[in-house]
């Protein structure tokens, strides 16, 4: 070899040396950043199958129960509109009232709908509960999507570690509890993407259950030096055990992200036992635990990409005052949860974009089951339950309202574009070739 | 009455003659070592069995019912399962009534500790390769203890399947 020659190739084989370690799994070398709308997104999956006409229509009564002039408003912090004066059960009950008579306040100076981007009517592409979630965070219809196995295509989770090159602490998913197969969208079981893209997960009220406190709880918290013996072994042990791609069975963090992770549970068990948490003011359902906890998730890690799963509206199967009043706290909570944002998370504050959107609908037609108050119930089946909205605020997101009623505009398959979108990988994502055909970034829906 | 003997005495040869001394036969079988094969271990356990072999391995006894649903519980309810097992593993750790070697005992006969514990974790008689790699990294590394050997191997891939 002439000196030349060795110069050439010694120079390469350095450069690609250097550059090697920086290349993202994609294949790609740096993340695309030429259009990166926000640093970080909130995804509220809301909440469980909300009808439009209680919701974004503000119909209260009227329309469900036929009760005359009892229209109005019960999620001020989401959407604008006044009050329903009649009826009033769906806040919180006090002594010598009668139940739920007296509305949780207002938490929100400005409502979603005033400071963002609402689209009134769009549709889902399923009425039912996990393949509304899947669709949530795929894109795609999920026509195929069967319960007890993970999503048949990618998580925006997978896209965004694999073509933006996030690491595994960059995106969480907080599910509302382990049943329901919620504890399966983290990721599919794609064969191009999978597991090893899949997001961080917790069902946080099981995981910081009291017997999560038990069986976690009391863990010793190993120093570096401890951990460092303890790893090098365990990987010698795996090295020759290698698993193929298809048997990865969990969420791979390096051991940096696991110390934290273990780190921060058991700082949420230490702020449990101290009164520490930060909650919503109303903290009296299930929900508002689990957006207490997604709370420190993002105080914790500042991911760039987070979803939390509400439900507790699902009450509205055989209890309608029941499902008012949780719809009432989703509004409270989902707000809490911004308004937090804003204010205890400076890393987030001002570069966040915030999505809400429920995964279904529900019923124009009530069934027979009637509650307390003699109201009727409603499923989740027919064309009404393929009605529903989405919410968009934050960082660039213009003040407007896209569509109506009798326009609908947008899918719920539009809001993994949408938060491609923010991140610069729309293109990878679409090329991929795996969500809706008929989906779109919402920014291109206006 | 000629007749009658003559039956007797053809009955009692025959009888006599279809007699046979009793053999006590005798297999002989080898003993063999019944161990887990590594490349054998295709099936992954399951939440609950994972969870049972553990307990059973550690404190040498069942887990009860109610605590088996609990535990399994609390560990499906996180996203990375190396970080729910290695907690739920040091969380026992930090209780009385394990079973499990002391350090002195390790530190006295190395490779005796090394071999029992490939068998006690994985079924199997470590090879030569691993066995040179616990000798050699337990004597060279002092603050090596017994529980973060254990540690390292209820935490490893192998010792997530059968």
């Amino acid at each position: 070899m002439n000196r030349k020659n060795f110069i050439t190739k010694s120079g390469i084989a350095l450069g690609g040396g250097i550059l090697a370690p920086y290349i993202l799994p994609s294949g790609r070398l740096f993340a695309k950043t030429g259009t990166l709308k926000a640093d970080h997104v909130v995804l509220v999956m809301f909440a469980g199958g909300v009808r439009q006409q209680e919701s974004v229509l503000g119909r209260y009564l009227e329309d469900s129960q036929g009760v005359s002039g009892a229209a109005g408003n019960i999620m001020p912090n989401l959407f604008e509109g006044n009050s329903p004066t009649k009826k009033i059960a769906y806040g919180t009950s006090v002594v010598g009232k009668p139940n739920g008579s007296e509305p949780i306040p207002k938490l929100l100076t400005n409502s979603l709908e005033r400071s963002g981007l609402l689209f009134p009517e769009m549709r889902a592409q399923s009425a039912g509960h996990y393949v509304g979630l899947n669709t949530l965070l795929t894109g795609n219809a999920g026509t195929n999507q069967g319960l007890k196995v993970r999503p048949a295509y990618p998580t925006i989770f997978e896209y965004l570690r694999k073509h933006a090159g996030l690491k595994a602490t960059d995106t969480w998913f907080i599910g509302n509890g382990i049943g329901n197969s919620t504890p399966l969208l983290n990721s599919s079981n794609h064969q191009d993407y999978g597991l090893a893209y899949g997001g961080n997960m917790f069902a946080a009220p099981v995981t910081f259950s009291n017997a999560g406190k038990e069986i976690l709880g009391n863990a010793k918290t190993y120093s570096r030096s401890d951990l460092e013996p303890m790893y090098h072994m365990k990987n010698f042990l795996d090295q020759s055990f290698a698993l193929t791609k298809d048997q990865i069975s969990s969420v791979s963090n390096t051991d940096e992200e696991k110390s934290q992770i273990k780190d921060f549970i058991k700082s949420v068990f230490t702020k449990q036992q101290s009164g520490q948490l930060a909650m919503p003011p109303v903290t009296d359902n299930g929900d508002a635990l689990n957006v207490m906890y997604a709370a420190e998730v993002l105080k914790e890690f500042k991911p760039k990409m987070l979803a939390v799963n509400i439900s507790g509206v699902d009450s509205c199967h055989s209890n309608f005052t029941g499902y008012l009043q949780s719809l009432h706290r989703a509004d409270h909570i989902t707000g809490w949860l911004w308004q937090y944002i804003q204010n205890n998370i400076p890393q987030m504050s001002g570069n966040t974009i915030f999505i809400v959107a429920p995964e279904c609908g529900r019923n124009l037609t009530p069934n027979p089951i009637l509650d307390q108050n003699d109201w009727v119930a409603y499923d989740h089946s027919d064309a009404n339950a393929l009605r529903v909205w989405g919410l968009m605020a934050g960082k660039g997101v213009p003040s407007l309202r896209v569509g109506g009623e009798s326009q609908p505009v947008g899918r719920l398959t539009d809001i993994v574009p949408t938060i491609a979108d923010v991140f610069g990988i729309l293109d990878d994502v679409k090329a991929a070739g795996l969500i809706d055909p008929l989906a779109q970034s919402l920014y291109n829906r206006i | 009455m000629h007749n009658f003997k003559l039956s007797l005495i053809l009955i009692t040869m025959f009888t006599l003659g279809g007699c046979t001394k009793e053999r006590n036969i005798e297999f002989g079988v080898d003993e063999a070592r019944v161990l887990e094969d590594k490349s054998r271990k295709t099936k992954k356990k399951n939440d609950a069995e994972f969870v049972s072999i553990l307990y059973t391995n550690l404190y040498q006894t069942a887990i009860s019912p109610n605590q088996l649903y609990k535990t399994q519980n609390v560990v499906y309810s996180i996203g990375d399962q190396d970080v729910a097992n290695e907690m739920l593993l040091s969380n026992y750790f930090n209780t009385s009534g394990l079973t499990i070697p002391k350090d002195t005992d390790m530190r006295n006969d190395i490779e005796s500790f090394v071999v029992n514990t490939f068998k006690r974790f994985y079924l199997r008689y470590p090879s030569e390769g691993e066995k040179a790699f616990f000798g050699q990294y337990i004597k060279t590394n002092p603050n090596v203890t017994v529980e973060m050997v254990y540690t390292a191997f209820a935490c490893s891939e192998e010792y997530q399947y059968y």
